[in-house]
């Protein structure tokens, strides 16, 4: 990861530079401030009278070193974010790019909501670690050093101040910060549990109701508010701890400067000024170490998100690219060999089991089962979404594993059963399948899928913006969508993974004819839970428990097997 | 799950420490009645509150006092009176320990303070989210409802335990420490104060010049995440259709966009520190340089001078604060107002107090007429008897109304005119709950709680034995689904069921009923996702469970529904057409023309 930061190395060098600048002139201004009051106001050097025409000069030159210093102050800000935020840009985009490009299985180790939180949050994290280390720790770290450097010239008996002081700190922050990490874990854990609970009321406010649980629940939601409030008690509580300890040691420090300073001033070996200034030192430095241990949080936050990053942009894609082209002679035909499938982290349970089949160009092919048989899995191997475990899937002859990838899934139009729409117009939702597409193509492939209808109710036609998640369709208009899209794509192999089970029988039905009339020689792979769905298919695929049961036209299975019969009976006996 | 936990841990804010300058302030519409009403939370708390001034008035005191002492320390110094400084110093160690003690219990009783509020206003809340009418939640986004009860309740929290002691010592500060500076030297006093103005005045314009930009930030971070969490969920159908390139394309745009403004944004937030450490200076060389003059003139002493230059640093920081929390404070009561507005719902009306534990469950609508939003009739002049013991089913297209009429079934909502009655008794007059207890109902969308799988299934009886449970079980056909499982009956259904797949979730819930024993069980659309040949099943051990009892069922499989004793056919929140299966063909009518659709079959 260091190696995005290469590109800002100057940014990431000239920060600090400018850095040293202020914390310098911050360093300095405690002495002037010295002079300014020893020479200028109780002109020791000269007997008890003030110089006022130095108060002036000395004053300006200090003015002119702040401006200065707020100068570098600024400027290495400028050059820490240039340097944090563009290198920031640079991971988060790469790691969106190596996201985009994962195969399924990957993401489903990942899991969608922490591939969320790494391109997002923690990239944020790791720009704030970036940020810290180039100015906030140069800065601390100056100002904790050059302190010390200034106050032990000074005079070196303040030194000892020091000794007492900085262990007494550190350990305090050590102490704190040591108890405080897990009882934040505890907290969040509590807060997730009552954002659980008032979720679950929310959304099922109806089951709630309907059993009478309101008082039930409100004691379940009591439980873990009290646990919550307990334990944000306990947080809080051990911080009320915190400051006033950290201001104690440092007053006290104070305290034991003007103790120090008044005997070194009786020695004559420093000046009353002098000991002003130590004070100064003494709480820029302890300051120095309370903010050092809040940037070790940062940092190791970082640290941390930086790893989950990392993994991301060293997975290398499980499925690769083959170099087909995909130019072949047939067009539209699907072939499954001796198929067998099992999903990534359940190694022994076969989804689907020594599974053959062919579906010719332009044929429909219908497929029936349980919920969990496979069939989803089944068609998720044609545009390689997962790689067969055994066996080979060919489409047109050729195995899909050979194909670039791109290619392959240009053959392919898959609607899913959870039809994934995005916040954006409908319209341009429909216009994934071929984003070329005109409107007057975008309406006919919406028409087909019985979705204009319904689009042309709605005031902005296919303007209509779609909220985040769909929400502001029904699930029909969803999975009509989706279709339309599908369509649109008049790819050589259509596939419908269930996507149909919302509609109402009649527009199922109109969709089906519409879609024989205007796409006859495409293939088309539909799987369906309805019998109605898939009765009039050139053949029929009963699948159950990954394997295939039976195959053939209605009028075969109705003859031949029983688990069809059964289905049927289930559904369509008079 | 524990990674997301440290995740957010990064965003919760330690005490004591302060949140970044420029978080969004946002204005309440009617602050000062939302303020009125927070009062109310606080009354209990009045002798809390009481303690909380006492001590602040004393931190106060305290951290004004102590620059005095030190000046008087560094003037011992200097005139050479090294006998006075052990006293000083004495003294000195008193006050800060006073002030370390003051402060120590300054955070333990705003911290236990603030709990207590936050305590009893989420319990307020919940107390109202349970029981608003249904037509509320159905009618407001749940993620809004949601952020009531976590952000806002959060964020008065926040501003109860750390803004409220430091506004109090804010103001007491700037008071104490004017009357100090004023008392010591009225000149300097009001030259400081001129300093403070132009330290104001710069933060002034600088928050404008940045907010603007943070604005810009916060909005396209929302958009980039918004991004991210659509396309990562969505990404099967993002690969599938090739979009990956042009999704990076637009992700890298927002990217660039956010880099940009982020870097404008925090390179103005950044200089604030500079630029204020400049003013303070040329502040402190004013006093300084008019100091000087006096002390030369005599009219004040060095001392004096050390300790003005504490106070008005002293004097600058608290200033600063108000604002900040001036901010805060109306961010807080904005979010205040939003939490009233839903304890301000109406409740739903539960009242009725005949029961109904002896009915036999005849259901009759009489004239109904509804309404979801006015204007747009969905139930017109319905008129419906069932009789006990039967089985009747509704069909019909999405919107034809079937689900309303169990909305109305249950009292999830209220008919507009019109009368339902069980067993001749108006449901109005009818204990809510008592109903309810008597009615089980399945939806389409299952509600699974995350807890063991024996926990949700008694959820509908909690006095059930595990004999009984198992029996719903069995009837339901999940038995041995449930036996699979890695602890069976006691498996933790992780977020409310999610491992488990549609139709399973549906299994359970239909246990869950099966195990309430009901008078009259609803299923809508229960099995959709249940496959046709344990459907059946199911609809087996219904018919012996639900014997001489009545139920009602909604489904678009018309196999589901064909054994119904009676078949309601409904179309545009009317019914047209009535019968049992048989009767229902022979009539030749819509039924049948969905009947022969279904089962002549889709031509392909």
């Amino acid at each position: 990861m260091i190696r995005y930061l290469k590109k800002y190395r100057l940014f990431f060098i000239l920060a600090p530079l400018f850095m040293l600048g202020e914390v310098s002139m911050d360093l300095m201004q405690p002495k002037l401030m010295g002079i300014i009051v020893d020479e200028g106001v109780l002109g020791l050097s000269n007997g008890g009278t003030g110089d006022l025409s130095l108060v002036i000069s000395v004053g300006v030159k200090m003015i002119a070193l702040v401006l200065f210093g707020c100068f570098c102050g600024i400027m290495s800000g400028v050059f820490a974010n240039l340097c944090s935020q563009n290198y920031g840009n640079d991971i988060r985009k790469d790691a969106f790019r190596k996201v985009m490009s994962l195969s399924f299985e990957q993401t489903d180790h990942f899991s969608t909501g922490s591939l969320i939180t790494r391109v997002t949050n923690d990239i944020t994290q790791v720009q704030n670690l970036v940020m810290q280390c180039i100015r906030g720790f140069v800065r601390t770290f100056l100002l904790f050093a050059g302190g010390i450097l200034c106050m032990l010239t000074l005079d070196l008996s303040f030194g000892a101040v020091l000794v007492c002081a900085l262990p007494l700190i550190v350990i305090c922050v050590i102490f704190f910060i040591g108890k405080a990490n897990p009882k934040f874990v505890i907290l969040q854990d509590k807060l997730d549990k009552l954002n659980d609970v008032m979720q679950e009321n929310v959304s099922g406010i109806r089951v709630v109701k309907a059993y009478v649980k309101e008082d039930y629940e409100k004691g379940r939601f009591g439980e873990a508010n009290d646990e919550l409030v307990g334990t944000q008690l306990d947080v809080l509580l051990l911080f009320s701890y915190m400051t006033p300890i950290m201001n104690i040691i440092l007053n006290f420090s104070i305290a034991a400067v003007i103790k120090i300073g008044a005997i070194q001033v009786g020695n004559g070996s420093v000046t009353p000024g002098d000991v002003m200034a130590a004070i100064t030192y003494i709480s820029q430095i302890l300051n120095a170490v309370m903010r050092m241990t809040m940037i070790f949080q940062t940092v190791s936050r970082g640290v941390a998100s930086g790893k989950r990053i990392k993994e991301i942009l060293d997975c290398e894609p499980s499925i690769a690219d083959g170099d087909f082209a995909g130019e072949c002679a047939v067009k539209g035909k699907v072939e499954f060999r001796n198929v067998s499938f099992a999903y990534p982290d359940m190694k022994n349970e076969k989804v689907i089991r020594d599974f053959s089949l062919t579906i010719m160009p332009g044929e429909t092919v219908g497929i029936l089962g349980a919920t969990g048989c496979g069939k989803s899995t089944l068609v998720n191997l044609i545009p390689r979404f997962y790689d067969v475990t055994e066996g080979e899937v060919l489409v047109d002859d050729v195995d899909v594993r050979s194909y670039k990838l791109g290619e392959l899934r240009k053959k392919v139009a898959i609607a899913l059963q959870k039809s994934e729409i995005f916040s954006t117009s409908i319209r341009e939702n429909i216009a994934w399948g071929d984003p070329d597409a005109d409107d007057e193509q975008i309406r006919r492939a919406a028409a087909v899928a019985q979705a204009l209808e319904f689009i042309d109710q709605k005031a902005e036609g296919l303007d209509t913006q779609v909220t985040q998640g769909g929400h502001s369709l029904s699930g029909g208009q969803k999975q009509r969508v989706a279709i339309s899209r599908a369509v649109l794509k008049n790819a050589e192999i259509l596939i419908f993974d269930d996507t149909t089970s919302a509609l109402d029988l009649k527009t199922e039905a109109k969709l089906y004819e519409a879609l024989k009339k205007e796409y006859a020689g495409m293939t088309k792979i539909i799987i369906a839970q309805r019998v109605a769905s898939v009765k009039d298919a050139d053949r029929i695929v009963v699948i159950e428990n990954g394997k295939m049961a039976a195959c053939g036209s209605h009028d075969d299975l109705m003859e031949s097997s029983n688990i069809y019969r059964d289905i049927y009976d289930s559904q369509l006996k008079r | 799950m524990s990674e997301s936990n440290k995740q957010s841990m990064s965003n919760y804010k330690v005490p004591g420490m302060r949140g970044p300058r420029n978080r969004q302030v946002e204005k309440p519409k009617d602050g000062k009645k939302t303020l009125k009403r927070l009062m109310g939370y606080f009354g209990n708390e009045i002798k809390s509150i009481i303690f909380l001034l006492i001590v602040v008035m004393a931190v106060v005191a305290a951290s004004v006092y102590a620059p005095r002492l030190q000046s008087d320390a560094i003037d011992s110094i200097a005139r050479a009176d090294f006998d006075r400084l052990p006293e000083i110093l004495l003294i000195m160690l008193a006050v800060y320990f006073v002030h370390g003690l003051g402060t120590f219990l300054q955070s333990r009783s705003s911290a236990v303070l603030s709990q207590h509020i936050v305590r009893r206003m989420r319990e307020d809340l919940f107390d109202c989210v349970v029981n608003l009418p249904v037509r509320y939640i159905d009618s407001h986004s749940h993620g809004d409802i949601m952020s009531r009860m976590t952000n806002d309740v959060e964020n008065i929290s926040n501003t109860v335990s750390q803004s409220l002691s430091s506004l109090f010592s804010g103001i007491l500060t700037v008071t104490g420490t004017v009357a100090m500076m004023l008392y010591l030297c009225p000149p300097l006093a009001l030259l400081s104060c001129a300093t403070v103005l132009l330290t104001i005045g710069a933060t002034k314009f600088l928050s404008k010049a940045m907010r603007a930009f943070y604005r810009k930030r916060q909005a396209l971070l929302g958009e980039l995440n918004g991004t991210v969490e659509e396309m990562v969920t969505g990404y099967k159908t993002v690969a599938a259709y090739e979009r990956q390139e042009a999704v990076i394309e637009e992700f890298d745009r927002t990217s660039e966009e956010l880099t940009k403004s982020g870097i404008v944004a925090e390179i103005l937030g950044g200089s604030m520190g500079p630029v204020m450490n400049v003013i303070n200076n040329i502040g402190f060389v004013i006093i300084a340089a008019f100091g000087g003059y006096f002390a030369v003139n005599g009219v004040i002493s060095i001392g004096i001078i050390s300790a003005f230059i504490v106070y008005a640093k002293q004097f600058g920081r608290p200033i600063d604060e108000i604002a900040q929390i001036y901010g805060q404070i109306q961010t807080a009561i904005a979010g205040a107002e939003r939490v009233f507005a839903i304890m301000d719902q109406p409740r739903e009306d539960k009242s009725g107090d005949k029961d109904m534990n002896d009915a036999n469950g005849v259901i009759t609508f009489k004239n109904v007429n509804f309404s979801y939003v006015e204007g747009q009739q969905v139930l017109h002049d319905f008129n419906l008897e069932v009789r006990a013991g039967h089985k009747i089913a509704l069909v019909g297209a999405t919107g034809s109304g079937k689900t309303t009429v169990v909305n109305l079934l249950m009292r999830f909502y209220d008919p507009d005119s019109g009368e339902i009655l069980i067993d001749g008794v108006n449901i109005k007059d009818i204990d809510c709950g008592n109903l309810r207890q008597n009615t089980a109902i399945v939806l389409q969308d299952t509600v699974l709680f995350a807890d063991t799988v024996k926990n949700n299934l008694k959820y509908s009886s909690p006095d059930a034995d595990d004999e009984m449970m198992k029996n719903a079980a069995v009837m339901s056909n999940c038995h041995d689904m449930i036996m699979k499982l890695k602890d069976g009956y006691d498996t933790v259904l992780s977020g409310g069921g999610f491992n488990l797949s549609q139709g399973q979730r549906q299994l359970l819930s239909i246990a869950r009923a099966f195990l309430a024993q009901p008078k009259i069980l609803i299923l809508d659309e229960a099995t959709s996702s249940v496959d046709t040949r344990t459907e059946k099943r199911i609809q087996d051990a219904m018919v012996k469970l639900m014997e001489n009892r009545t139920s009602l069922i909604i489904a678009h499989r018309l196999s589901t529904i064909r054994d119904a004793d009676l078949i309601v056919v409904m179309d545009k929140g009317r019914i047209i057409e009535m019968g049992n299966h048989e009767e229902l063909l022979a009539k030749k009518g819509r039924y049948y023309e969905l009947y022969m659709i279904q089962f002549s079959g889709n031509v392909i």
